[in-house]
């Protein structure tokens, strides 16, 4: 009998425990499975809620090394009523650790992520809709066109910027000067980008090639997405179903970019490798010019300040057109947070998309802001490059996202997987992209 | 029940329920979810033998088991052999012995971030050592980690595996070793027996039960290598793994954290126990043939 009593005392300790385990921290309802794009998030309450205290818990992957400690202060000290909760990651584990704290009903009650990653959350109902919240209380026409990056075709609005990433055509002043050619323009082709290139590759007796003219990266936002882009190709349709890529136009602009790393006027993998990797080649001087990302300047004045570089325009496409491609991280409400923790949050982002705040992210020189009166900052700017207008002009005249949608996560690494197997030799364009085709649409479909 | 029963219990209570807790409930989780669509968010959806179907018509899954197998068949008996060799030389009275014990240990306490960039850099095409050697005796540059044949990547990453761990299993054998009794190996002397002999008939019969552990160890090592693949290839994550050069573990984890379809994860994970533990059963069943436990 007394063993029996102990058992259960034993299973009931389990017991206990195992629920303290599965705890849920929501007051609000539960969703049910909301099906793709609905959203099972209550609305906001129709005025601005008064400042009342709650509790905010804020994820950071990368801590400060992605947002700025400046404005997380600032807010607290804004909100002394907003008691706030920092949660911090490194970057590559911020995913997985995530993934396990929305299964456990964890998870912090705003975080920031890739803008593809979030309209994946968005699609599973794990983000709350802010497309009212930002009818309420944003003008649309303070912000630049991204602050939209995370709507879908439904209307949802996923989540916000914390700033947007667009890429620039970098040119290191030094190799021109001493090849004795002129500067790009912001009214350059891409013929005239390969051309250039071929007259800038420098070899040495021997015939190894000591200056790249180009640097022929294979990412999807400095490589083969503008490449394809530019030749008039697409990789998904307009409505982000239907995969593109045997269209023979996308051929053709994943051809050009092939061809450069292999008739050796753009870097190859092994030259990069063997040379500390994109930023430093170009920085280095041992590649002419560089599709550079808006936040890699950082990397670039910090470790190589002497560098004499400067950006014009990404060079207009085949049929006179631009492209600017785009890469946005943004913040995302859970939508299982308590509705006051929901306002709290939305009080959070408000405050991270004021004037003040954009202003700080616009200093930073990680990321430009999308608030149009922070970009102004950037006029008086002196730091390099100093055509920052390339950038800023760039993504208002021809900025385009990656064509993310909820699946671009799984789809961009089968595409990455055929880029790298095409560029190492082991494929043509033509197998490859037939391969892409028929392993992206089950993607699309929701068939994989 | 004596009193003192109560102590039993109480006492063995932390760790019965860590392991109910942290050990049986994941795995007869993972076993239900194996059954189930699950996104990490919404409630899992019950959709019976789906997955498994699935997991047996998906070739990256057939690639990855063809990739670890391979990976196994070379990276165990290689390190078995090697680290045997390795350990009966050391056995020797030698001058020196405790630096070469020192040398051969060191890999095993070199992270995998650092071993791995070394040997990126030993192994890299064009500014790679290895070719640079292979060049100079006039053979061509092999494309060691990016190469169209999959087995040459997955054996290049094998012998990387076998100078890190080589240590740790000598180790193992060392302390085998050195319960040799001395007197059995003088008596066989002055019966006649070369080394050879010696070695053959006394030192590797008592030091097969370890050899046996190595063995086993390593095989479950080589099916849930992870690091090293993803230090090897340079990749940031398992999502930017090429396919064809892919390994269970790293596909698990890509399905499961980076695309969270739990289900088939889970399905593979299971698939994954039920493989090594055929294996384990395998080299169990052959055990008593070779392995000396008197």
């Amino acid at each position: 009998m007394k063993r029996l009593t102990l058992s259960i005392v034993v299973l009931l300790l389990c017991t206990v425990v195992l629920a303290a385990c599965s705890s849920s921290n929501d007051k609000s309802e539960p969703s049910g499975t909301p099906s793709a794009g609905a959203s099972a998030t209550s609305a906001p309450s129709e005025s601005a809620p008064a400042a009342k205290s709650a509790k905010l818990k804020i994820g950071l992957p990368g801590a400060y090394d992605v947002t700025s400690k400046e404005i997380i202060d600032g807010f607290i000290a804004k909100f002394p009523n907003i008691k706030v909760e920092l949660q911090d990651a490194p970057w590559g584990d911020f995913t997985s650790k995530i993934a396990t704290q929305i299964a456990g009903g964890t998870s912090p009650d705003v975080w920031l992520q890739e803008n593809a990653v979030i309209l994946g959350y968005g699609k599973r109902g794990v983000a709350e809709d802010l497309a009212p919240y930002i009818q309420r209380d944003l003008q649309d026409g303070n912000y630049i066109d991204t602050l939209f990056a995370a709507k879908t075709p439904e209307g949802n609005v996923w989540g916000v910027p914390h700033g947007t990433n667009p890429i620039a055509l970098a040119y290191n002043k030094k190799v021109f000067d001493d090849a004795g050619i002129p500067y790009p323009t912001d009214d350059w082709t891409y013929d005239d980008l390969i051309e250039t290139s071929k007259k800038l590759t420098k070899k040495d007796d021997k015939g190894n090639v000591q200056i790249y003219g180009f640097v022929g990266s294979i990412s999807i936002t400095q490589g083969w997405f503008p490449w394809i882009k530019q030749a008039g190709g697409q990789a998904l349709d307009e409505t982000k179903t239907k995969s593109m890529f045997s269209d023979p136009k996308t051929v053709a602009g994943l051809q050009s970019l092939v061809n450069g790393i292999n008739d050796g006027y753009f870097t190859n993998g092994d030259f990069l490798t063997a040379n500390g990797g994109d930023v430093q080649s170009f920085a280095e001087g041992k590649a002419a010019m560089y599709f550079l990302q808006y936040g890699n300047q950082v990397s670039i004045n910090g470790n190589f300040p002497d560098t004499n570089w400067d950006v014009v325009k990404i060079p207009k496409g085949a049929e006179g057109k631009r492209y600017v491609p785009t890469v946005t991280n943004a913040w995302l409400i859970s939508s299982k947070a308590s509705q006051d923790s929901k306002d709290a949050a939305w009080e959070f982002l408000k405050y991270y998309l004021s004037d003040e705040a954009q202003a700080i992210v616009a200093k930073s020189g990680s990321t430009l802001p999308v608030n149009k009166t922070a970009l102004q900052v950037l006029d008086g700017d002196t730091s390099k490059p100093l055509n920052k207008k390339a950038f800023t002009d760039g993504i208002a005249e021809a900025g385009v996202t990656l064509d993310e949608n909820a699946t671009w996560n799984e789809w961009r690494i089968v595409v990455q997987q055929v880029v790298n197997e095409i560029v190492d030799g082991n494929m043509t364009v033509e197998e490859g992209v037939k391969e892409i085709d028929a392993k992206v649409q089950p993607i699309l479909d929701g068939k994989s | 029940m004596q009193k003192q029963g109560y102590w039993g219990y109480l006492f063995t209570a932390p760790f019965v329920i860590n392991i109910i807790l942290f050990i049986a409930f994941p795995i007869f989780f993972s076993a239900y979810i194996s059954f189930t669509h699950w996104d990490l968010f919404n409630p899992p959806e019950w959709v019976g033998l789906d997955n498994w179907v699935r997991l047996f018509k998906q070739d990256s899954f057939w690639v990855s088991l063809r990739n670890v197998l391979f990976f196994a068949l070379i990276f165990v008996p290689l390190q078995t052999i090697l680290a045997f060799v390795v350990a009966y030389m050391l056995n020797q009275s030698l001058r020196g012995s405790t630096v070469f014990r020192l040398l051969y240990f060191m890999p095993v306490v070199t992270p995998w971030i650092a071993s791995a960039l070394l040997w990126a850099w030993l192994y890299n095409y064009k500014f790679g050592m290895i070719n640079w050697l292979l060049e100079s005796l006039g053979v061509d540059p092999v494309k060691w980690l990016d190469s169209k044949y999959w087995w040459l990547t997955i054996g290049s990453v094998a012998i990387v595996n076998v100078w890190k761990g080589i240590g740790d299993s000598m180790i193992a054998m060392l302390a085998g070793m050195q319960n040799v009794p001395k007197e059995v190996l003088e008596s066989a002397e002055i019966d006649g027996a070369n080394k050879w002999k010696q070695l053959t008939k006394i030192v590797f019969p008592l030091v097969s039960p370890m050899i046996y552990l190595v063995m086993l160890l390593s095989t479950i090592a080589a099916f849930q290598a992870f690091d090293a693949f993803l230090g090897m290839y340079g990749a940031l994550d398992a999502g930017s793994v090429q396919e064809r050069n892919m390994v269970p573990n790293l596909l698990i984890y890509r399905d499961a954290f980076l695309l969270t379809k739990m289900g088939p994860a889970s399905a593979m994970a299971w698939a994954l126990f039920v493989i090594i533990l055929a294996f384990t059963l395998f080299q169990r069943y052959f055990e008593k043939r070779w392995v000396h436990y008197d």
